[in-house]
């Protein structure tokens, strides 16, 4: 088994999945003030979307490696005999493994909820659904290279 | 014991204009468990509350009573909730009434209470609930329960937004993130700003705030200040005028603790700005108006109690407009929890620790 091959999708998994994290906790954020009349430019959105990528990427890019961490060799290991069940099984992978990371991070928390996203239904779903994202992003660059490392 | 910690103030924030000013710090009272909120009683003695569910009586020589006091309505203790202000009566000479904040309900369903009670006999009788902050919400945090009474002895306590609610700072219909302002027997004012309004709660005196810790009435100036906490960055003093709405969470200072943006926008239009905001946040937790004579130089100022920042900030003022600033009191090293202006003219400190403490500063000389 050749770890070091699973190194950058495993990067381009997390960095994938914070970037549209935070993208959707910015704008999140910005249809709360919309809802409120407050307008939004398109400047003002694209400056704030940068300013979460640098000030709130940081912090959520800790904790989808975390959960990454975990989940995505566990999906491989998984995986052995059933390619039939790659797509979905990396797509569930990313999305539990965020869904378990903000519970405990939740849990560890001096406040309730940790990521302000993370507060709704939809909000939650719409995190898994980036982390999905980046667990599918993973087997989509690991299935060339899949007979050398598992 | 007493110990005492000579130490120099300076003026930090009027590098032009530095003044001095000699102080020490008496420790009168040790052991107390998270010390909440501090009440001067007519006889020279003070109650104090512990957040963690108790009321304890300091007789007048200055002797903490070893039994807490009986009679304290049940109450919700559990990270921030507990019981949280005492506040005596503008009439207790007469009526023996105390005013006492604590949240209600369960990890699942709570919020901040108001209740009075008659102080009698160093027990609480007669214990009746005023108001109970609508909705319950889940979690242990941001319960605000600081009180202030106005000229017309009407009270203002001041509220949370229950942290995962913050949005609701901004619905009139409800109490989340909102100061509230209540006859003393619980009943709502007729000259409330929002009475009458469709779809507002009536008890409603101001809107857009996230965790009010500190409210201070300035009988002189007539003017109503309060000071709450900002997410990470973003603490503000606010001069309250009623109906008002002072933007939490549209515009805001302060970041998420994560570091996210919770709004781009600092002020906006309608909504009132902050007279003062502290970035870095100081956490601050109690204010009070120094009317004392003992510090001259103070008379007027406002005094906030920060936790973070582990002092005391002086925010002066002249002819009601802000003067610059000094922190105070950084040697002790502790979590300033409550800050009273004594009718002795000292003040007074509580630290926020298992181990609180009851300190009084008076003048080195």
């Amino acid at each position: 088994m050749r770890i070091s091959l699973l190194f950058r999708p495993f990067l381009a998994a997390v960095l994938l999945a914070t970037v549209l994290g935070s993208l959707l906790q910015t704008h999140l954020n910005l249809a709360v003030l919309q809802a409120h009349g407050i307008a939004v430019p398109v400047t003002v959105r694209l400056h704030t979307s940068g300013l979460d990528l640098l000030g709130f990427g940081p912090t959520l890019a800790a904790l989808v490696a975390t959960a990454f961490l975990v989940a995505l060799p566990l999906a491989l290991w998984l995986l052995r005999g059933r390619d039939a069940l790659g797509w979905p099984l990396f797509a569930l992978a990313g999305a539990l493994s965020l869904l378990a990371a903000l519970a405990v991070a939740n849990a560890l928390a001096p406040m309730p909820t940790l990521i302000a996203a993370n507060r709704t239904l939809a909000g939650t779903l719409g995190l898994m659904a980036c982390a999905s994202a980046g667990g599918l992003l993973f087997y989509a660059l690991l299935r060339p290279t899949r007979g050398r490392v598992a | 014991m007493i110990k005492q910690a000579a130490a120099l103030c300076l003026v930090m924030a009027a590098p032009h204009a530095v003044a001095a000013m000699d102080y020490r710090i008496e420790t009168l009272v040790t052991g107390l468990e998270h010390p909440w909120s501090l009440a001067f009683l007519p006889d020279g003695g003070m109650l104090v509350t512990e957040r963690v569910g108790r009321l304890r009586l300091i007789d007048a020589q200055g002797q903490l009573q070893a039994e807490p006091l009986a009679g304290l309505p049940e109450m919700f203790t559990a990270a921030q909730a507990g019981l949280m202000e005492v506040a005596l009566d503008p009439d207790f000479a007469r009526n023996q009434r105390i005013f006492l904040t604590y949240a209600y309900g369960t990890l699942e369903a709570n919020n901040t209470r108001l209740a009075s009670a008659r102080l009698v006999d160093g027990r609480l009788e007669d214990v009746r609930v005023l108001f109970s902050a609508q909705p319950a919400k889940a979690g242990a945090s941001h319960y605000g329960g600081r009180l202030a009474f106005l000229a017309d002895a009407t009270l203002v306590l001041t509220l949370g937004d229950a942290f995962d609610l913050r949005e609701e700072a901004q619905n009139p219909a409800n109490h989340l993130g909102k100061l509230v302002r209540l006859n003393r027997d619980g009943s709502v004012p007729a000259d409330n700003p929002l009475r009458g309004q469709p779809g507002a709660a009536p008890e409603v005196y101001s809107l857009g705030h996230r965790n009010v810790q500190g409210i201070v009435f300035d009988a002189q100036q007539r003017r109503l200040y309060s000071h709450e906490h900002g997410p990470r960055g973003g603490d503000e003093l606010n001069l309250i005028e009623p109906g008002l709405n002072y933007g939490w969470p549209l515009v805001s200072y302060g970041v998420d603790y994560t570091g996210a943006r919770i709004s781009p926008y600092q002020e906006l239009p309608g909504l009132q700005p902050p007279l003062l905001h502290w970035t870095p946040s100081v956490a601050p937790a109690s204010l009070t108006q120094y009317t004392g004579t003992l510090f001259a130089q103070w008379q007027g100022d406002l005094f906030a109690a920060t936790l973070a920042e582990r002092s005391v900030r002086r925010i002066r003022l002249h002819d009601g407009k802000l003067a610059g600033e000094e922190v105070l009191f950084e040697e002790l090293e502790s979590r300033i929890r409550d800050v009273r202006n004594g009718p002795d003219g000292a003040l007074y400190l509580l630290t926020d620790s298992a181990e609180g403490q009851l300190l009084r500063v008076v003048p080195s000389e």
